[in-house]
């Protein structure tokens, strides 16, 4: 409410006279903590509703965004904040439910794997109650239904089956007019996430195929094959949709590729940290112009200007540190950069990046 | 200054790196918590003066509403505002609380604060010529400065600092002596003179325009409290200030001997040119914890908090090394700085007169 007041222009300029803040809805912030924590400014709160045992490592947290939140499109993730030991924490996660539930009933669902060694989701698991309050971004994705209905061909695995579960109650709830598979890829059985949602959804809906494949319960891996894809009758028409580790992605796309199916149907979306793309030794690092700090330094190897700018004292903003939250994009001014995850190269000119997956390829000037 | 050949600097580094060490690898929630109660504290006593300001028709109404929105800005400026520019808290990872976005309540704006102070003072500290800050051009508390005729005047010129504080402390980048001197062209100055009045515009147009017309009625109450709410706050942090760098004993240095100057260099000049004063749990929090000074100079961007924590440890490595500790009670140590400002207001050949039949009391 008050942040949709003060964006207004003239309230907002108001704002930041008096509050001397760029969020001058977010000033009363710290006692709102207090008093309703319902009512921060500063990002969406949701308060923790129910926490559900998915299988042994996953848990579904069911959460109660206030009104003022924007909604999401199915297959979409949302940034979540927390404050762990006194550090603000992001990291983005998928929305697991469809958005006709935060339409109706005004709640969304995260589900979340427990990562060895991960600070956060190990906290989430450990420590959040119902009751409590987390803070939420915007949704943000194109991991989108395709419009109009096209036949899609799903290939999750392990926890990346969490859009899609959002996408195929989305979709049957429209009766969706194309046929949809589900290839699902998981260690094994017990390892399944949402499993009787599948099952209904797909004893429902006829139009609707699910296949859990189980990779690790026979002596050989059995990962994706072949034969899994050529079993599908019109593979070549369909929109393919793919969401889970490196290795299965990876695999997937060589598979696709062999039969004929273009870059232009096949979505992707990544569920956890990527793996960095192999980049060449040699030609990487070079001098760093942080120009509003006024530093410069060398650098060597694949480290990012995120790692370079730490290294070299500064403190700018960051998130997940993985790519994917912006909060550490800034201004470059001029240089070559590569981006980790993709191995692209960048223009030399004036654009904006993300500091923690950009490394720099000679000398590099940015706005930190 | 106390001279230590490089190994002993060397060594003093390290004692002194240790205590840091140690903090950063506590800093956490209760840090965290500490923080924020104090933004509490503020945003409750500006919202609290704010709202009782138009009834300052009732005289002690009056009087608590000027007090509580001269704390809060003091809260503000001192504990909050230098301290996150600073850094001490971008560990946090908040965006409200993060040094190099955070804006604050008085008329100098950040960015041109986190250049004066955060870069050229705590760089420089007390390098005369250098170090700016070190009677903000417009005192003269060394013989290090040649004495002029005006300087006989110049406790005139430091109460109309303390009043403008704030107007004082905005203008610092115009650098004015140097303009005096004809050595930088207004034209250089532009940009500054641009954003200093936007910034001083805000200000102004928050306290003495906004709030009174707000509340039309009884707007010369309105405008009086916030006067004396800012005047409240430029006397204090004046006052803090001088007695962090301007006491008797706190050393000053030529720019020769800082030339190339190693980090344990660096440190023994903080500590040898910065004072603190002891006091209550409150006057430390209503300076910013700058009575450590000499801890807050040493470590600048660890959570101000902490000094009173780890005071005994740099006494300890000050012992150690035997540098001097410059501490003493408030009200000593600010009639040192007195004493310092109308000494050097006269000429060398009286002050040393007068310096010569007072010297057994002088050190």
């Amino acid at each position: 409410m008050l942040a949709r007041v003060i964006q207004s222009n003239a309230m907002h300029w108001l704002g930041r006279q008096l509050s001397n803040q760029d969020n001058p809805a977010s000033w009363l912030d710290p006692l709102m903590t207090r008093i309703n924590p319902m009512w921060v400014q500063a990002y969406t709160p949701a308060r923790v509703e129910r926490v559900m045992q998915e299988t042994a490592d996953t848990l579904t947290f069911v959460l109660r965004p206030a009104r003022r939140w924007t909604g999401f499109r199915a297959g979409q993730h949302v940034n979540i904040c927390t404050e762990i030991d006194g550090v603000r924490r992001n990291r983005t996660f998928s929305l697991s439910s469809s958005p006709l539930l935060w339409e109706a009933q005004g709640l969304v669902t995260l589900t979340i794997k427990r990562l060895p060694g991960g600070l956060v989701t190990n906290w989430l698991h450990d420590q959040v109650e119902p009751g409590q309050i987390i803070g939420l971004g915007e949704a943000f994705g194109e991991f989108l239904i395709p419009e109009p209905a096209q036949p899609i061909l799903f290939i999750a695995g392990g926890s990346g089956i969490t859009p899609v579960v959002s996408q195929l109650e989305t979709m049957a709830a429209q009766d969706y007019p194309a046929p949809v598979t589900l290839l699902y890829f998981v260690r094994t059985h017990r390892d399944v996430i949402a499993g009787e949602k599948l099952r209904a959804l797909a004893s429902r809906h006829s139009t609707l195929t699910v296949q859990v494949i189980a990779t690790n319960e026979s002596e050989e891996p059995r990962f994706l094959r072949g034969e899994d894809l050529d079993q599908i009758a019109d593979l070549k028409s369909r929109e393919v949709y793919l969401c889970g580790p490196k290795g299965l992605m990876d695999l997937a796309g060589e598979l696709l590729h062999q039969r004929g199916v273009t870059d232009d149907r096949i979505h992707s979306t990544f569920f956890a940290p990527p793996a960095p793309a192999q980049l060449e030794g040699s030609e990487l690092g070079g001098q760093v112009t942080f120009a509003k700090s006024d530093v410069q330094v060398g650098s060597e190897g694949d480290a990012n200007l995120l790692e370079i700018a730490e290294a070299a004292g500064l403190k700018p903003q960051y998130g997940c540190r993985m790519g994917i939250c912006h909060q550490c994009s800034c201004r470059k001014t001029s240089g070559t950069v590569i981006n980790r995850l993709t191995g692209q190269v960048s223009g030399a000119s004036e654009e904006n990046v993300q500091l923690c997956i950009s490394v720099p390829r000679g000398p590099v000037s940015v706005d930190v | 200054m106390k001279k230590l050949n490089e190994t002993q600097l060397q060594e003093l580094e390290q004692d002194l790196n240790s205590i840091r060490d140690e903090v950063l690898a506590d800093l956490g929630e209760r840090d965290a918590k500490y923080i924020r109660r104090i933004i509490r504290l503020h945003r409750t006593l500006e919202i609290g003066g704010r709202v009782m300001m138009p009834f300052g028709f009732i005289p002690p109404v009056f009087v608590a509403a000027t007090a509580s929105l001269g704390i809060a800005k003091i809260l503000e400026n001192m504990e909050i505002g230098h301290n996150v520019m600073h850094g001490q808290y971008d560990w946090m990872n908040d965006p409200n609380l993060h040094s190099q976005t955070y804006e604050w309540d008085t008329v100098c704006t950040a960015d041109s604060w986190r250049r004066t102070h955060n870069y050229e003072h705590h760089t420089y500290t007390n390098v005369i010529g250098k170090d700016r800050d070190y009677g903000y051009a417009v005192l003269r508390l060394s013989d290090e400065d040649e004495w002029k005729p005006w300087h006989s005047l110049q406790f005139i010129n430091y109460i109309l600092l303390s009043v403008l504080f704030q107007w004082g402390v905005g203008l610092h980048e115009l650098e004015s002596e140097k303009l005096r001197r004809r050595e930088i062209r207004w034209r250089d100055k532009l940009p500054f003179l641009k954003d200093f009045a936007r910034k001083g515009g805000r200000q102004a147009f928050k306290d003495y325009v906004f709030f009174p017309l707000l509340t039309l009625p009884v707007a010369p109450i309105v405008l009086a409290g916030n006067i004396g709410a800012n005047l409240i706050r430029n006397l204090w942090s004046s006052t803090v200030i001088f007695c962090g760098h301007f006491t008797q004993d706190a050393e000053t240095f030529s720019e020769a001997e800082c030339e190339g100057e190693s980090k344990g260099h660096w440190y023994l000049r903080q500590l040898t040119g910065s004072s603190n004063f002891t006091g209550g749990r409150w006057l430390h929090i209503l300076s910013g914890h700058l009575s450590y000074q000499i801890e807050h100079h040493v470590f600048p961007d660890l959570p101000a908090h902490r000094y009173p924590e780890i005071s005994g440890k740099v006494q300890a490595v000050c012992r150690k090394h035997g540098i001097p500790y410059n501490s003493g009670s408030f009200g000593k140590q600010y009639g040192t700085v007195l004493n310092r400002i109308f000494r050097y207001s006269l000429p060398d050949r009286v002050r040393t007169r007068l310096e010569g039949e007072s010297a057994p009391q002088a050190i």
